[in-house]
Formats: C-alpha cells, structure tokens, sequence
C-alpha cells in the first residue's frame, strides 16, 4: 500500500472544501469515475464531521493506493465521547456508499475512521 | 410509543395515519441525505422529493423485528434511490452530430431567410440555401435537442426506455432465425452440405471443396447461387 497524498489540517469548516478538492484530485488521478468520486468526497466530508462533533481540533487524511483507493481519516488532539446525532446517519452513509468501512477507537473514542473507494475497473 | 411499537402497530394496521406519522418523524433524515447530494447537476428540491418517496417506501418495508433500528436501515435506502435518481437522468438520447449541425443550420438559415426574403421561408428554400434535401432539413426541425428516455410514449404507461429495441434484439434474432432456417429446408442436401460446411462450420471455400470432394470453382459458383436463391426467399417472406 503506498501512501498517494496525505493532508494535516485544522478541523475548520471552511477547509473542507479544499479537502473535497484535494479528493477530487486524488480520484482523478486513479482514474476514478466522476460519480465515485463524488462520493468519495462526501465520504470524506462525513468523517470530518464526525471527528469534529467529538472536539477534534486537527485531522489527517490519508490516501493510499492498493488494489483499490484508501481512505484513513484521522482526528488528531483530545476527542471527546460525545455522539451527534447525526453521526449514526453518516456512518450509514458511508456504508451506503463506499466499502470496507472501519471505525477505530484509542481509549473508547472514535478517532479514525478508512473505507476503500472501490470503483468499475478496481481489482476488488 | 417507541420506535418499534410504532412500526409493528403500522405493520399490523396498514393505517396510512400511522404512515404519515412515521414519515414526519423521519423526513428529516430524507433532508439530510439530500443535502449530501447537493451540487452534482441536481437541485436540492428534487433530490428531497426522490429522498422522501424512498421514505415512504421504505417505511412500508421495514420489518422492526430484524432488529435493526430505523435510521441505519432507511440510510442505504434513500442513498440508493438517490443515486439511481443521477444514473436515469444520464438516460437521455443525444441526437447524432450531423442531425444536431443540421438543426442548428436550418435555424440559423431560416433566420437569415426571414431577412432576406421578409417572410418566414419555406422548408424547401432553406433546403436550397443549404444544399440539402427539404426531408433532410424537416427531419432536422423534429430533432428537438434531446429527449429524456423516461419520457412517456404514446398513451399508455410506456415510456421511450420501454419501447426503444434493444441493439439486439431478441425476438428479431429468433425471426431472423426461423426465416433462415426456413429458406435453407428448401435447399436440395448438396446445398445443405455447403451451407453447413462454409457457414457453420466457417471453413474456407477450399477446405469445402476437399470435404465434398468437389473443386474450390464448383464451391464458389455453387455459394452464389445459393446465397440467390436464399436473398430471392427471405425477400419474399418479407413481403408476406
């Protein structure tokens, strides 16, 4: 698995956008369908999100390439346990829209979350 | 009433009131997923519409006895119906180029024409002007940019998806098929013998030669004027 591009940011609101792009990027770069991609970014967006309603104050994402396209996307600082509401919503999301969606906990708090963008013409 | 006894006590009823009273409760989600999709060519009032028909249908096929809890399940459901939603809108019959050049010289001549003339012109002196045939320049006027293939087709509930043939055509190959099949039961057995060898088979014309011992002059005179004889029946039985 080797490591495509990888992105440390505050977990601001008005650098999602910039991440959504980056994403974008990326996917075009593997040859990802407009579509997939797209979803991709919502994805993203989700993760972010989700990292940011438990108190998050940085974040990394992670893009690798395999036999598919890897998504880690990682809450950095102290997180929080609480849990929005919507999170339950996004994690459905994810599942809805790309595979192979793990959660992963550091001291019973969510603080990272992959999934693999699998696409038409990806091995998997 | 919880979440469950509310789905069971509906799944029980049927009652529409219950229905409305689930959807309500849960039509906020159908505005949050929406909003996700929001950006991709689709206005946001649309993709909430599509987002609360899966609702809704989706309420009528959840089973809380799975154990799964509401949200998760309905989730997948609105997304698909959403995605879905993009793909049939890709679904659109894009005219071919030449038509969709001619259509924009027509209109541009006929313009033109207007001018000149002081009157709207006829299909044929903008057929003139353009060195065109007047069917050439009508077919263009019909051509009307392009047309959504769940666009409904005549009266019934058909749309043109539904009533446009498929590149191959099933039941075409099987007419096809038994209209061959039939032309070549009149053939005499020497007939047969080629047919089968150079178009079953796919030997060459000499390979047939040696296989019916015969020459590779014979094979060839013998296939034209059975590929004749086959064209002259299979017009006929078209014309029936």
């Amino acid at each position: 698995m080797n490591t495509l591009l990888q992105l440390s940011f505050p977990l601001r609101s008005d650098l999602m956008t910039t991440v959504r792009l980056a994403a974008g990027g990326v996917c075009a770069l593997k040859d990802i369908d407009f579509d997939t991609a797209e979803d991709c970014k919502v994805c993203i967006t989700e993760c972010l999100l989700m990292l940011k309603h438990r108190g998050y104050a940085f974040a990394n994402v992670l893009f690798s390439d395999g036999d598919t396209l890897s998504v880690r996307v990682e809450g950095e600082g102290v997180g929080e346990e609480t849990e929005a509401p919507e999170d339950e919503l996004s994690l459905a999301l994810l599942g809805a829209l790309l595979g192979d969606v793990e959660t992963f906990e550091r001291n019973g708090k969510l603080f990272a979350i992959s999934f693999q963008v699998t696409h038409e013409g990806s091995e998997s | 009433m919880t979440e469950s006894e509310l789905f069971q006590r509906y799944r029980e009823t049927g009652d529409v009131e219950l229905r409305n009273l689930i959807a309500e409760q849960y039509l906020h989600i159908a505005a949050i997923l929406a909003k996700k999709f929001v950006g991709r060519g689709v206005e946001y009032d649309d993709l909430y519409q599509v987002a609360s028909l899966a609702l809704l249908k989706g309420i009528d096929r959840f089973d809380e006895r799975k154990g799964l809890k509401f949200s998760t399940f309905i989730t997948p459901t609105i997304t698909g119906e959403i995605k879905n939603y993009f793909r049939d809108r890709s679904r659109l019959v894009h005219l071919p180029r030449k038509v969709s050049e001619l259509r924009t010289s027509v209109l541009r001549t006929a313009d033109e024409l207007t001018k000149e003339l002081g009157k709207k012109p006829t299909a044929r002196e903008i057929a003139e002007k353009l060195g065109v045939t007047e069917e050439e320049v009508l077919m263009s006027a019909e051509a009307g940019g392009v047309v959504s293939l769940d666009r409904p087709a005549g009266d019934d509930d058909m749309n043109f998806y539904d009533v446009i043939p498929a590149e191959n055509d099933v039941f075409e190959r099987i007419e096809t098929h038994d209209a061959v099949s039939s032309a070549v039961s009149e053939l005499s057995e020497t007939e047969k013998k080629l047919v089968r060898c150079r178009f079953t088979e796919e030997l060459s014309q000499a390979e047939t030669a040696r296989r019916m011992g015969v020459s590779q002059m014979y094979v060839s005179r013998m296939e034209r004027k059975i590929l004749e004889k086959l064209r002259e029946r299979l017009q006929k039985s078209m014309a029936e």
